[in-house]
């Protein structure tokens, strides 16, 4: 029933398939290629707007980030995760006076009751998110199809289709950024990017990583551009005489970057090609917002991901230069894979997720563009609510963060968990899967789509970028799981 | 921690700092061909039946006595001997990752098959453990704090990759860490650089033995109960709702056994009636197998502790770093098990239980094609036929005297193949695999013979991609290893065919240049150390280029580009350096005259170049 993947019908990814795609060294636009097919589905931005997304690796503890506060929820927290009398601290539970001073006040009270406060060590995303520029986003996860945790154990994957290898580190990787499982070339990001190369000077800055390769910014046209924290790396040999001789520094320049027969040479030599033609162009841009200077002087140090974010908020002051109107960003912090000393560890991952994006946000500010930049958060997937000892194990479900000016903040979206690992017929037992690992009650494709519409996509195109979205929202009999879960202005 | 040898700002680097310890960083990446996409692509397809030499492929054989001994019948067929010097580089270079002159005269004396045997009966060198402690990194201090410390294991390993006598045997352990993958970056106890000694000589020691034995050695080895999470890993508490930790049962089959999807013996998935491929374990089985993996803790039967007056605190001393873990009965599960297939009773003591899990991993029919595939792409190509996956499968099954899992038969298998030695790979545009940074590194190192002036070798962590190779051994930056086996680089030729590269993941336009420019750096000036005289970190009247090259055959061809360019490339990539490119280079070095009367550094300038300029070349990039 489920075996319709509309990502397959699509004519980008017919030709996709069949190889007809511009394979050269720089990325052409894809606006002119798809209106020649029919498909007018790129868009030609005039003002600029940005993605970034916060990837952390290795599958963050939910329980312990987004911490549920009220007194009832909390209580049965700390009973399953250890805590101490008194609400204090214990096992794997955090004590709950350490958490009144991250509490989160949305403008409106959740239903029930219910309160979350963030990890101790989040003050600056607390206060983001009280003054309305971050908000929360509960329980997502991967979805094919809206599950019950009855359908979920149920043997009919026919009808009730689960995504592919969960609790697998580098499938939920894969499958956060690119709705696949190993075996995905292409990226949600990327796809983001490939409609958007035509606003772009240089497409090539399109979607451009700080962190790596990953399959989130790579487009059927778009290719993921990689930048370091430092920059745009020049290549010596083929800038400045080797060794003394000119004559050297010519014969690097073709040998680094001549087309080849075999493939993986071919290959090889484009990625240097590509260094090579854009660093100038980066490097020159980049000169003009030194790292020294305001706001870029703010952000913390010792904090990769705050490097890194950094890098991009030079990139998003370069704009202009770059001649870019529409960008996709990825950055990443690891850690999070906390099966021991969760207690110990977290704090200050999570402390660089916040110091990170808190200056951040403030940079964009002071840069005139914090409505047109938005960053969120992903994970490979939360974590059991039951505890191993003094860690928690590979989960599903997770509470995740967006922050920016077009945020509408302040505010909780999606459904909050109830706070169990029985395995009863009891409500509170129907959101989980065993050890508390959350069934999600929305889906990546869901929280993608949102972001999607926000950066200027058409809804129309947006099943072909996240081919699971058909299965969700009104139009799939299903209102109560929206493509537009509302937290973009 | 302070190491000036290598400090770099942490914001320059993409791993995260080392304080944050826990590991699986991990990387993404696509594994192997969608569902029902058994073909090859067409320039490989051709490999496959060239190779063969029969024109037939066993395919998806059934591993069947008869089948596996046909199969293993092929693999010596076509090429006993090196027919000439390149032919023996191209062997040593997929056999050890360099090749000296003496290497190759050594190769071209008799066949490559007595060559392996020479290099399995050779003792294995000085182990990463004796070379720690004689160079005084066991010493307990609260100054050095060696105990805390991770660029002794740099040292260490390095040390290793650039001097052992045993470079079959260490070629074979490095391709072995990259599957069975501790990484000193996620390391958290005290001593882990002596942690990650005993764990790459335990590889070592392991590399001509079994699969068995290795697993097993595997499983119990500290570092490795530090890094998965089997160390301390407790039986379940009705009471409290703790549950075992589940990280080792599912990284040792989805990483270390069996992997995700049932196999064919070629290495293609098996797939059901409706085209699916088959998972080849369940969550399920992740929950019963993490109860084999209770009770498990660091031998401290041995341990005598310091008591460091400064740090206020007590230093074991280097045995639970080495010594196997030992199992607390008390705290085994007691529940019974059920996974693929096996079921341990309740109460079942661990001992008992860890063999039969152990036993039923290693059995599994995915084995051999799981880990020999993966054992191809780390020496030969990245996309091997079918044909040549079931062959070194079959190997795995069956040494040909009734042994599974012997080692040598796989290394053999890979080396000896009709795909590895046939001339055919030297033109199929798809054939072979990127040499990784860090063993292109010790490549020059080896190939030119550097040498530590003041003895200490003290190469640090390089795995900074804008400064640096953007890779270092043992450093990966997950369990998942620097590269994921199923990796294809998106937006290219390849992700069109579906072909793999797993090294391009770690290519990208930071890595090209932080490549190129290190090497500008060391290829003629050699390694800079600071404090190379003393073991610990610092810096002093000492620092300097401590570990150079001193290039002596290479200068006396120096007036004679056209030789010296020749040499470079059969001892570099056994002559895969076409003559144009050869003919640019010459040329390059030519416009700057060299005779017998130039001065040191102008002679030292054209050798340097002309290293360079082939280590940059696609040609010696690509390994074939």
């Amino acid at each position: 029933m489920h075996l319709i993947q509309p990502r397959l019908h699509t004519r980008r990814a017919f030709l996709r398939r069949s190889g007809q795609l511009a394979l050269s060294g720089a990325a052409l636009p894809l606006a002119l290629n798809l209106a020649a097919i029919g498909e007018a589905a790129a868009f030609n931005a005039t003002d600029y707007k940005a993605l970034v997304c916060v990837f952390l690796y290795g599958g963050n503890d939910y329980a312990n980030t987004v911490v549920t506060y009220d007194d009832a929820s909390y209580n049965l927290y700390s009973a399953i995760r250890g805590g101490g009398a008194g609400q204090t601290a214990g096992g794997i539970a955090l004590a709950r006076s350490a958490l009144t001073p991250t509490l989160l006040n949305p403008a409106t009270a959740l239903a029930g009751g219910r309160q979350y406060a963030l990890h101790p060590s989040m003050t600056g995303l607390a206060g983001l998110f009280n003054m309305g520029r971050a908000a929360v986003q509960l329980n997502v996860g991967p979805l094919v199809v809206p599950l019950t945790r009855t359908q979920y154990a149920s043997a009919d994957r026919s009808t009730w289709p689960l995504p592919p290898k969960l609790f697998s580190h580098n499938d939920q990787q894969s499958i956060w950024q690119s709705s696949s499982p190993e075996g995905s070339t292409v990226g949600w990001g990327g796809n983001l990017g490939d409609l958007a190369l035509g606003s772009n000077g240089n497409s090539l800055f399109t979607c451009i990583s700080v962190t790596g390769n990953a399959v989130f910014l790579a487009g059927d046209n778009a290719l993921s551009y990689q930048v370091s924290t430092g920059g745009a790396v020049a290549i010596n040999s083929v800038k400045s005489n080797v060794y003394g001789s000119a004559a050297v520094k010519a014969a690097m320049a073709t040998l680094v970057q001549q087309s080849r027969t075999h493939l993986l040479e071919n290959e090889y030599n484009r990625v240097t090609s590509r260094a090579i033609g854009a660093e100038a162009q980066i490097t020159s841009a980049l000169a003009a917002y030194p790292a020294a200077n305001a706001p870029f002087s703010g952000f913390p140090a010792s904090n990769s991901l705050a490097d890194q974010l950094k890098m991009v908020a030079r990139l998003i002051a370069a704009r202009s230069a770059l001649g870019s109107r529409r960008q996709v960003f990825l950055v990443s912090i690891g850690g999070f894979d906390l099966h021991d000393n969760l207690i110990a560890q977290q704090p200050t991952l999570l402390a660089r997720v916040s110091e990170a994006l808190t200056a951040f946000y403030n940079a964009t500010a002071a840069l005139g563009v914090s409505d047109q930049v938005t960053a969120f958060t992903a994970s490979d997937f939360g974590r059991t609510l039951s505890s191993n000892g003094d860690g928690s194990d590979h989960g599903w479900g997770s509470h995740h963060l967006m922050v920016g000016g077009a945020v509408k903040g302040a505010a909780f979206y999606g459904t909050p968990p109830p706070v169990s690992v029985g395995s009863t017929a009891a409500p509170e037992d129907q959101w989980h899967v065993g050890q508390g690992r959350l069934l999600p009650s929305t889906s990546v494709d869901q929280y993608a789509a949102t972001l999607a519409r926000w950066f200027g996509v058409a809804d129309s195109e947006l099943a072909g970028i996240l081919p699971n979205l058909s299965h969700f929202g009104a139009a799939a009999g299903r209102p109560d799981y929206p493509t537009d879960l509302g937290f973009m202005l | 921690m302070n190491d000036v040898t290598m400090d770099w700002p942490d914001e320059a680097r993409l791993a995260e700092p080392a304080t944050v310890l826990k590991t699986d960083e991990a990387r993404f990446a696509p594994t192997g061909p969608a569902p029902g996409a058994t073909a090859l692509p067409a320039v490989l397809a051709a490999t496959a039946l060239a190779a063969c030499g029969d024109g037939s492929d066993p395919g998806a054989a059934d591993g069947s006595d008869a089948e596996l001994q046909a199969i293993r019948r092929r693999v010596r067929s076509g090429y006993p001997s090196p027919r000439s010097d390149a032919e023996a580089a191209r062997f040593l270079l997929q056999a050890q990752a360099y090749a000296t002159a003496t290497d190759i005269a050594s190769v071209r004396s008799g066949t490559f098959s007595a060559w392996l045997a020479t290099q399995y009966a050779r003792p294995p060198g000085p182990t990463g453990w004796d070379w720690l402690n004689a160079r005084g990194y066991a010493t307990i201090d609260s100054t050095t704090r060696y105990f805390d410390n991770t660029y002794p294991g740099d040292y260490m390993i390095w040390n290793q990759l650039m001097t052992a006598p045993d470079a079959l045997r260490k070629r074979c352990a490095v391709a072995l860490s990259e599957f069975f993958v501790v990484s000193l970056s996620g390391l958290d106890f005290a001593w882990r650089s002596h942690g990650l000694a005993a764990w790459w000589d335990l590889l070592v020691a392991h590399a001509f033995g079994n699969f068995r034995q290795l697993l097993e050695a595997v499983t119990l080895n500290p570092a490795m109960g530090y890094y998965l999470n089997t160390k301390g890993n407790r039986k379940e508490d009705p009471a409290t709702g703790r549950v075992p930790d589940e990280n080792y049962a599912r990284e040792v089959m989805q990483l270390f056994s069996i992997g995700l999807y049932q196999l064919n013996l070629d290495g293609t998935p098996k797939t059901d009636a409706q085209g699916h491929r088959i998972e080849s374990y369940s969550q399920a089985d992740v929950t019963n197998l993490a109860r084999v993996f209770t009770g498990y803790d660091v031998d401290m039967s041995q341990n005598v502790n310091t008591y460091d007056a400064v740090l206020n605190r007590n230093i074991p001393n280097t045995t639970p770093a080495r010594l196997p873990m030992v199992l607390n009965a008390s705290r085994h599960s007691t529940l019974a098990a059920s996974f693929l297939g096996v079921s341990i009773p309740a109460n079942t003591p661990g001992a008992a239980a860890l063999a039969t899990a152990l036993d039923a991993l290693f059995n599994h029919p995915n084995v051999g094609p799981f880990f020999g595939r993966q054992m191809i792409q780390r020496l030969v190509t990245s996309n091997p036929s079918p044909g040549y996956v079931a062959r070194v499968a079959a190997a795995f099954n069956n040494n040909g005297a009734g042994v599974r899992g012997d080692l040598k038969a796989v290394w053999s298998a890979i080396l000896l193949d009709d795909e590895a030695r046939s001339p055919a790979g030297l033109t199929q545009t798809g054939f072979g695999r990127l040499r990784e940074p860090m063993l292109r590194f010790v490549q020059w190192g080896r190939t030119f013979g550097i040498r530590s002036a003041a003895g200490r070798w003290k190469i640090g962590d390089l795995s900074n991609p804008a400064t640096q190779l953007g890779q270092s051994p043992l450093r990966p930056p997950s369990v998942f290893n620097f590269f994921r086996p199923g990796y294809v680089p998106p937006s290219t030729a390849l992700a069109v065919s579906k072909a793999v590269a797993p090294e391009f993941q770690i290519v990208n336009e930071s890595s090209v240049g932080g490549y190129l420019n290190y090497m500008q750096g060391v290829i003629r000036n050699g390694v800079y150390v600071n404090a190379p005289d003393q073991p610990n970190a610092g810096s002093n009247a000492s620092n300097g280029y401590d570990i150079t090259a001193a290039y002596a055959a290479e200068l006396a061809l120096v007036t004679d580009a056209a030789a010296l360019v020749r040499r470079l490339a059969l001892l570099l990539c056994a002559d895969q350096l076409s003559a144009s490119t050869q003919t640019l280079i010459v040329n390059a070095l030519n416009a700057t005259p060299v005779t017998a009367a130039s001065t040191d550094a102008v002679k030292l300038n054209r050798v340097a170049a002309a290293v360079l300029m082939v280590m940059a070349s696609a040609e010696y990039l690509v390994q074939k």
